[in-house]
C-alpha cells in the first residue's frame, strides 16, 4: 500500500523533530495469535497528518486490511481483521470529556469499515499509561483480556469471566486486581459479543457503549473478552498548558451558556423524547405511527430525572450533568442500580417499542448494555417483531412466545434469546436487515434499517431527512458527518426547511468532516458541541501546533475520503445506499405527516454527491477532491497513475 | 484561615480536580502525582476528593526532624524542598494520608493550597470543592460511613 507504515516511517525519520505536546507517543500493538504485545513509535508528522481516534484508525485499516492487492478487504470475521481502540490528543487534559475511546475496525453488521465513539476513562488511563492508541489483530485460541499497567502489558487468561455481562465482567475485574472506580477503566463484551450476535457492542466503565456496527463481535471474533487498564502514573505534557485550561474553561462556558449545548449540559440528552416527539422524529412503534401514544409532559427531562434515585457519573474531567448511575425505586426491579438511559435508551427500549414503565424502561436499557447488545438495533429488531406478531408475521410458534407491544418482560427474553442465539434468537441476532431479508414477504416490508446494513439511530427519521441521508451514504455505515454544530463557522445556513431535500443534502455534505475531526481528539461529541475554532485552540495549546478550522475540516475530509475508499473495497457500493422500505416511507399521521423522502431521495443522493466530490457511479472522491485533500497517494490507488 | 472545604455528595468523580492540581504540584498533567485524591465509594456510584485539611496540630511539621516543613503565606503548612531529605517521616507521622512520597525526587510533598489560589476549588466543575473561611471538619467521615453501607438514596 502506498503509505509507509507508521513504525517504519518513525525510525526512518532522521534528526526527529520533538513529540508534540499532549501525545504519549507509542501505540500498543496486540497480537492475539502470536500472543504478543509490543510497543510501536509514531512520528510527529502522523501525529499532525492522523490525530488519533478514526484519523489514526482509518489509516491503520486502509494500510492493514487489503486483499488481494488493494483490489478486496478482509472479512470483519477473519484473523486480519483489525480492532483499533484509539484515544486522541486532548485526552486525559482537563478539557471537558476527554477520556473518550473511538473504535475503528471491519464491523459485523456491513461487513465494511466503521467508527464509533464510546467515553468513560478509556482514553485518559490508557494515554496516561503511556499509549496513544491499541492495535488489535489476529485471534487468540483461548478467550483472553488484555491488561495494561504502565508497561505491564499481559494478555491473560479470560475463562473466569466468560458468560459474564459486561458490568459483572468489570467487577469481576476490578475484584482480581483489588482495584475499584476510575483505577481501573474495562471496556469489555457481554453475551452477546461472545456469541457473535452482528449488533454487539463494546461497554464500559458502567454505562459507556462503543455501540456500532458490531464491534463487539469482531472482538468476540478474536476472543478478546476484555481490556482492563489500570489508572497510569506518566505524565502528559502540553506545549502550552495555562493555553490549555483557559481553552477548557472557554469550551465550558460555550456548553454551559449556548442556547444549542445548555440543554444537554443541563440534561444530557434526556430533553431529547419530548423535543423530538413535537418534529415527528420520536420512533413510534416501529413507525407504524408518528403520534405518542403516553401523555408526554411525563417525559420531561426534569421528570424523567427526579423519576430515580441517581448521582452524577461523570466521564474524565467532564463537568455535564449528562451521565448518572441511577436506582429503580419501585416495581420489579426496585432497588438495582442501572445507569441512566440516554435519549437513545428511552426511545429503543421505549417509545420504539410501545413502552411506558419507565422503571422497566430503564432497567431493559442496562440489560441491554449488560449484554453488550447495541440499543438501536436491538429497538429495530424488537418492534419489528412485535409489529409482525400484530399482523401475524411472524407466529407464536416461530417465537415460541407472544410478543405484544410494551412488553418489557418479553422484550427481555427476546434480548436473552438473541444475546445467546436461542430460538428464533438466532436468526434475529443477525441483526435486522438479514433477518428481515431472509423471512422476506410482508414481514421484510415492516423492517427499518438502510441497505448498508448497520443500524439507524433512534429516530423516526422521515423527519430527520439529514440523519436519513447521513446513515445511508456514510462511509462507516451509520452516522457520518453527525449532527450539524455551529455551522456558520463552515460558512453554511444556520435554519434550513428539513423537508427540502436540496437544502438537506448541502448541509450534510457541508459538514462532512467535523466529526472525524472530533473523534480523533479523545473529546466526547457532547463537549465538541462547541466552535471548532475553540476545539482547534485547545489541541494547538496542547501540542504547540498552529491547528486552524480549514486543516481541521480538512483532515476530517481526508479521513472521510480513506473510510470510503475502504468501504468500496469491502464491496459496498452506491447502489447500497438507500433506506428500506419501511425507514424511507412516508408518515401517514404525525408532525411530518405526508412528508415523503421516497420523491426526493435520488435527487438528495445526486445532490450530496457533487457536493462532497465523489464518483456517483462508482462511489468513489474524485481525482481532484483528493488532490484538494492532498491525498494523492489515494487518488493513484483508486484512480491508477496520472494520464 | 481559609482552607479547601469538601462537600463530597456534589463530587461526580470526573478527577478534574487530580489534574489541574497535578499540574500546579509537577508541571505537568499527572494524576498520579496529584495531593488530592478522589476515591471510589460504593463500587463505582460515588466519589470523593480528599487532601490534607491542614490539622492544626500539623503532625508532619512536628515529626520533621530536619524542618523541612513549615507554614507558607496561605497558612497551609508546605514541605521546603531544599531542606526535605526525604526520610519520610511525614508520611507516618500525618493521620489522615496526606503526606507523600515521590520516589522521583526523593521529596515529601502535599497540599500546599496553591500558594493561596487553589487549583482544585477553580478545576472543580460541580463546586464539590472550595475555598473558602469555615473551620476544618470532618468532611467525609459520615459520607464514607453511610456509602460504604448502603447503595445509592432509598435503597438498602
Ligand atoms: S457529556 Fe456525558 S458522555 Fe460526554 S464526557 Fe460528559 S459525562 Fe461523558
Ligand atoms: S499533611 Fe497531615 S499532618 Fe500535615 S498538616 Fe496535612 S493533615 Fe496535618
Ligand atoms: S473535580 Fe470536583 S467533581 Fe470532579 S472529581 Fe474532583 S471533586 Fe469530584
Amino acid at each position: 500500500m502506498s503509505p509507509p507504515t507508521l513504525a517504519a516511517s518513525a525510525t526512518k525519520t532522521k534528526s526527529a523533530p520533538a513529540r508534540p505536546g499532549a501525545y504519549a507517543g507509542r501505540l500498543l500493538r496486540v497480537d492475539l495469535t502470536r500472543k504478543k504485545c509490543w510497543a510501536e513509535p509514531w512520528s510527529p508528522d502522523e501525529m499532525r497528518d492522523l490525530l488519533g481516534g478514526v484519523g489514526l484508525g482509518a489509516l491503520i485499516l486502509y494500510r492493514e486490511t487489503a486483499t488481494r492487492g488493494g483490489k478486496g478487504n478482509v472479512a470483519w470475521d477473519h484473523p486480519d481483521n483489525r480492532l483499533v481502540l484509539a484515544t486522541g490528543p486532548l485526552a486525559g487534559l482537563p478539557v471537558w470529556g476527554t477520556g473518550a475511546l473511538t473504535v475503528v475496525t471491519i464491523g459485523a453488521q456491513t461487513n465494511g469499515p466503521t467508527s464509533t465513539q464510546a467515553n468513560g476513562f478509556f482514553g485518559t488511563n490508557l494515554k496516561y499509561s503511556g499509549y496513544d492508541a491499541i492495535i488489535v489483530q489476529g485471534r487468540s485460541k483461548d478467550w483472553a483480556y488484555l491488561y495494561i499497567d504502565d508497561d505491564v502489558v499481559e494478555l491473560r487468561d479470560a475463562k473466569f469471566l466468560l458468560d459474564k455481562d459486561t458490568w459483572e465482567t468489570q467487577e469481576a475485574l476490578g475484584a482480581a486486581h483489588g482495584l475499584s472506580g476510575h483505577q481501573l477503566s474495562v471496556y469489555a463484551i457481554g453475551p452477546a459479543g461472545e456469541n457473535l450476535v452482528r449488533f454487539a457492542a463494546i461497554h464500559g466503565d458502567y454505562g459507556h457503549v462503543a455501540s456500532k456496527n458490531g464491534c463487539g463481535a469482531v472482538m468476540g471474533k478474536k476472543k478478546l473478552k476484555a481490556v482492563a487498564i489500570v489508572k497510569g502514573t506518566q505524565a502528559l505534557t502540553a506545549a502550552d498548558y495555562r493555553g490549555v485550561i483557559q481553552a477548557a474553561d472557554d469550551i465550558a462556558h460555550d456548553l454551559r451558556t449556548d442556547p444549542s449545548a445548555k440543554s444537554l449540559y443541563e440534561y444530557g440528552t434526556l430533553p431529547g423524547v419530548v423535543n423530538l416527539s413535537k418534529l415527528g422524529m420520536l420512533p413510534i412503534k416501529n413507525y407504524t405511527t408518528n403520534v405518542p401514544y403516553d401523555d408526554t409532559s411525563t417525559w420531561e427531562a426534569p421528570k424523567l430525572r427526579e423519576g430515580f434515585d441517581h448521582r452524577g457519573h461523570q466521564c474524565n474531567a467532564c463537568g455535564m450533568h449528562h451521565c448518572h448511575m441511577q436506582v429503580i425505586r419501585g416495581g420489579e426491579h426496585k432497588g438495582k442500580v442501572v445507569d441512566e438511559p440516554e435519549y437513545e435508551g428511552w426511545s429503543g427500549c421505549g417509545w420504539q417499542i410501545g413502552a411506558r414503565d419507565k422503571e422497566g424502561i430503564s432497567w431493559l436499557n442496562t440489560e441491554c448494555d449488560r449484554a453488550c447488545v447495541d440499543v438501536n438495533e436491538f429497538g429495530w429488531v424488537c418492534g419489528w417483531v412485535m409489529e409482525c406478531q400484530e399482523k401475524g408475521y411472524i407466529t407464536k410458534q416461530q417465537l415460541g412466545f407472544e410478543l405484544r407491544w410494551g412488553d418489557i418482560k418479553g422484550a427481555h427474553r427476546l434480548l436473552r434469546m438473541i444475546s445467546h442465539r436461542e430460538g428464533l434468537g438466532d436468526l434475529l441476532a443477525e441483526g435486522v436487515k438479514i433477518a428481515a431479508e431472509r423471512l422476506g414477504g410482508r414481514a421484510k416490508e415492516c423492517a427499518i434499517y438502510t441497505l448498508l446494513g448497520a443500524s439507524p439511530r433512534g429516530h423516526d427519521h422521515r423527519g430527520r431527512w439529514d440523519e436519513m441521508l447521513d446513515t445511508c451514504t456514510a462511509g462507516t455505515g451509520t452516522l457520518e458527518s453527525g449532527v450539524p454544530v455551529h455551522v456558520a463557522e463552515l460558512g453554511l445556513p444556520t435554519r434550513i426547511t428539513p423537508f427540502d431535500g436540496e437544502a438537506v443534502s448541502r448541509q450534510v455534505a457541508g459538514i462532512l468532516g467535523r466529526r472525524h475531526f472530533e473523534d480523533s481528539l479523545g473529546i466526547c461529541i457532547f463537549t465538541a458541541r462547541t466552535r471548532m475554532e475553540n476545539l482547534c485552540r485547545a489541541l494547538s495549546a496542547a501540542t504547540g501546533w498552529y491547528y486552524t478550522l480549514d486543516e481541521a475540516m480538512r483532515f476530517g475530509r481526508r479521513t472521510a475520503a480513506i473510510l470510503r475508499s475502504v468501504r468500496l473495497r469491502c464491496g459496498i457500493g452506491p447502489k447500497l445506499e438507500r433506506p428500506s422500505a419501511r425507514y424511507g416511507s412516508t408518515p401517514h399521521d404525525g408532525p411530518a405527516k405526508g412528508q415523503a423522502v421516497s420523491e426526493q431521495w435520488e435527487k438528495m443522493v445526486d445532490t450530496w454527491y457533487v457536493q462532497v466530490g465523489y464518483d456517483r457511479k462508482t462511489g468513489k472522491p474524485l481525482p481532484k477532491t483528493l488532490k484538494d485533500l492532498r491525498l494523492d497517494w489515494l487518488a493513484r490507488d483508486l484512480w491508477g497513475a496520472k494520464k | 484561615m481559609r482552607i479547601l472545604k469538601i462537600m463530597p455528595e456534589k463530587c461526580t468523580g470526573c478527577l478534574r480536580c487530580e489534574i489541574a492540581c497535578s499540574y500546579m504540584q509537577t508541571g505537568t498533567f499527572q494524576p498520579a502525582k496529584s495531593v488530592i485524591r478522589v476515591s471510589p465509594f460504593e463500587g463505582h456510584t460515588s466519589y470523593a476528593p480528599y487532601t490534607c485539611p491542614q490539622c492544626a496540630e500539623g503532625w508532619c511539621m512536628t515529626a520533621c526532624p530536619v524542618g523541612a516543613i513549615t507554614i507558607n503565606a496561605a497558612g497551609a503548612k508546605d514541605v521546603l524542598d531544599d531542606t526535605c531529605v526525604g526520610c519520610k517521616l511525614c508520611t507516618i507521622a500525618c493521620p489522615y494520608g496526606t503526606m507523600f512520597y515521590d520516589p522521583d525526587t526523593r521529596k515529601a510533598f502535599k497540599c500546599n493550597l496553591c500558594g493561596g489560589d487553589p487549583a482544585c476549588a477553580q478545576a472543580c466543575p460541580t463546586a464539590a470543592i472550595t475555598y473558602d473561611d469555615v473551620p476544618t471538619v470532618d468532611w467525609l467521615g459520615d459520607f464514607a460511613a453511610e456509602r460504604t453501607t448502603r447503595l445509592l438514596a432509598g435503597v438498602r
